[in-house]
């Protein structure tokens, strides 16, 4: 009951976040040189076409109808018709999102458990040389520029060696074969994925092992390790099941704290390796000028965020039964 | 105070993660320095548009041109020279403009505490959530180009919140402290408490927290200018990097693709490694903080 009133009082809060994002991009978009209607229709399209998308958006009213002809519009899904594409920006960005989620959350959970793993074992070892190499490694990836990274690895790997394909999420002829089963085309995706997920894998992981090492190394100092060790409880017990599972919960908290960063790198890796992702599409039509799809894609960026914070405040309290919902 | 200071640099001789972050910085500083050098010495070493005229492709390293030329025949090693003093400039200045901000946001909220703290914490919160590079990214979309400036001042204003988050707490734990009270009691009005009483002892805690943005904001910057939103009246190496993979030289052309994103990545290493070695000398128990970002 508790957890559900929390997750409610969160999601009004998100909502009015929310709100306040769409109204400023709203005023941006009508601040920035030149006027709405060029930004949101299509100078290609003809002019009946024009005509009804206009009347649509409400772009001929007056600005204060404007803008709840905006909320309205956004409520119902009605972002208005991408200029590159041709098509309602929603189906789009509807399109893309699956896999967004899909390099992001594998590409954070992998990092996390990895990161958790042997920032336990660098912790164990302080001062050892298996810690301080551990700990330039995990500074390194945490540091190196992640479009540089991404270009270094299909330099390597896809070009050098040719293990992966060198950009894509997907083969056109695996796809268009009839007889291609399930299995072949997931292998496909996967395939493809290989690359832009070590990439992101890369940059996140150095971060949780720095943090899981010294939360590890604050944890060893509490007095119910002192307790473990005095009932005479085995070493490697004392480890992984008295000091990791409560040293992890800081890097569940930077992963939350730290999700708008990964965004920026969610989005350069997706260009990078032209993965069709949300991501790039943002890019991709802030390159050329595509306003309706520019702004959807944001919008729907800040929703992820904000959603994705809460699913993580609400995995730690489950995690912590110290935590009370507040 | 310079006692303090001595025995805070015994301290940062000792790590080896401070002494190797000081070093690399001191390179790149150099680096910035000599920028200067050689467009002085011939104008085809000027970054921008200094063209060698018998080279009009992509040529490898050699006696005239140390690391090569660029696909109009540019001077790579010129260029990778001129771009440290852009990151410099870019990630001192907007890391400074975001600690200034944040301190003081950070300290007002803290001392005023109610009403005031809230809105502001708020909004701080609001901010944080934001991805800064794809800000940049749409407001670019609408504004067209933008200035260099104007990034850094954009990226300043997005990356106060955590540093005030930090100082807000230590304001508010200072705010307990007697000497405070004996600063009330004797009359002190709030603004002289905040400036002189309250602004030294938070002030270490900001410088630490200056060398984690000057990371961030180089990082966004390269970034923003490899994806092609950069000031197209510098030369910075995400620019580089956005030439070499943008005209299709990335596989042709190691010796253009590796020296730009090594500085890149050198250089913020180099402060997140000093920030680290500062944060271990201030406080142990800190640690944590400042790793998410």
């Amino acid at each position: 009951m508790e957890l559900r009133k929390y997750i409610f009082r969160r999601l009004i809060e998100i909502a009015i976040i929310f709100f306040v994002i769409l109204t400023v991009l709203f005023l941006l978009f009508r601040l920035a040189p030149g006027d709405p209607v060029t930004r949101m229709v299509d100078p290609n399209m003809t002019p009946e076409d024009a005509e009804h998308l206009i009347e649509q958006l409400g772009l001929d009213q007056p600005i204060g109808l404007q803008y709840l002809y905006y909320v309205k519009n956004f409520v119902t899904g009605n972002f208005g018709v991408s200029f590159h594409y041709g098509q309602p920006v929603a189906d789009i960005i509807l399109n893309r999102l699956p896999n967004t989620v899909l390099l992001f959350t594998t590409s954070i959970i992998l990092s996390a458990l990895f990161g958790i793993f042997l920032g336990k074992i660098a912790a164990w070892r302080k001062g050892e040389s298996t810690d301080t190499w551990m700990t330039i490694g995990a500074l390194i990836c945490h540091t190196v520029f992640l479009p540089w990274l991404a270009l270094i690895l299909i330099w390597l790997f896809a070009y050098k060696v040719g293990w992966f394909p060198l950009t894509g999420m997907i083969s056109a002829e695996v796809w268009i074969d009839p007889e291609a089963g399930f299995l072949e085309k997931a292998w496909d995706i996967v395939h493809h994925m290989i690359l832009p997920l070590g990439t992101l894998f890369m940059i996140h992981f150095g971060s949780y092992l720095l943090i899981m090492r010294s939360s590890m190394l604050d944890t060893l100092k509490e007095d119910y390790i002192l307790t473990a060790r005095a009932k005479g409880l085995e070493e490697k017990t004392i480890r992984n099941h008295h000091a990791a599972p409560n040293a992890a919960l800081p890097v569940v908290t930077s992963v939350g704290l730290s999700l708008a960063f990964s965004i920026n790198g969610g989005a350069l890796t997706e260009t990078v390796f032209t993965w069709p992702g949300i991501g790039r599409e943002l890019v991709f039509s802030v390159s050329n000028n595509d306003y309706p799809l520019a702004q959807a894609s944001f919008l729907l960026i800040a929703a992820v965020v904000l959603l994705a914070n809460l699913v993580v405040d609400v995995l730690y309290a489950y995690l912590d039964p110290r935590i009370r919902y507040e | 105070m310079m006692g303090r200071f001595v025995g805070a640099w015994r301290l940062f001789r000792e790590n080896l993660i401070g002494r190797i972050g000081l070093t690399l910085l001191i390179v790149f500083a150099l680096m910035a320095v000599c920028s200067f050098i050689p467009p002085l010495i011939d104008p085809m070493y000027q970054p921008m548009h200094g063209v060698d005229p018998e080279i009009s492709h992509s040529t490898g390293p050699s006696m005239k041109h140390w690391l090569g030329t660029d696909f109009i025949g540019r001077d790579i090693f010129s260029q990778l020279l001129a771009g440290a003093r852009i990151a410099f400039m870019v990630g001192i200045s907007a890391a400074f403009m975001s600690i200034f901000l944040g301190t003081l946001i950070g300290m007002i909220a803290g001392y005023a505490g109610k009403t005031v703290d809230m809105a502001l914490m708020r909004l701080a919160d609001m901010i944080m959530v934001m991805p800064t590079l794809l800000v940049v990214l749409i407001l670019s979309s609408l504004f067209g180009q933008l200035h260099i400036w104007t990034i850094v001042l954009i990226i300043a204003l997005f990356r106060w919140p955590g540093v005030s988050r930090v100082i807000r707490a230590q304001t508010l734990s200072l705010k307990q402290r007697p000497f405070i009270e004996a600063a009330k009691v004797a009359g002190a009005s709030h603004v002289r408490i905040i400036f002189r009483h309250i602004t030294p002892n938070v002030l270490p805690l900001a410088l630490l927290y200056m060398t984690f943005r000057v990371t961030s904001a180089i990082i966004i910057e390269a970034a923003l200018a490899f994806l092609g939103f950069g000031d197209p009246g510098t030369v910075s190496w995400g620019m580089m990097l956005q030439w070499v993979w943008k005209t299709g030289h990335m596989f042709q052309a190691p010796y253009w693709l590796l020296p730009p994103g090594i500085c890149i990545s050198l250089l913020t290493l180099s402060f997140y490694m000093l920030g680290r070695a500062m944060e271990e000398i201030l406080d142990p128990r800190l640690r944590q903080e400042g790793a998410s970002d």
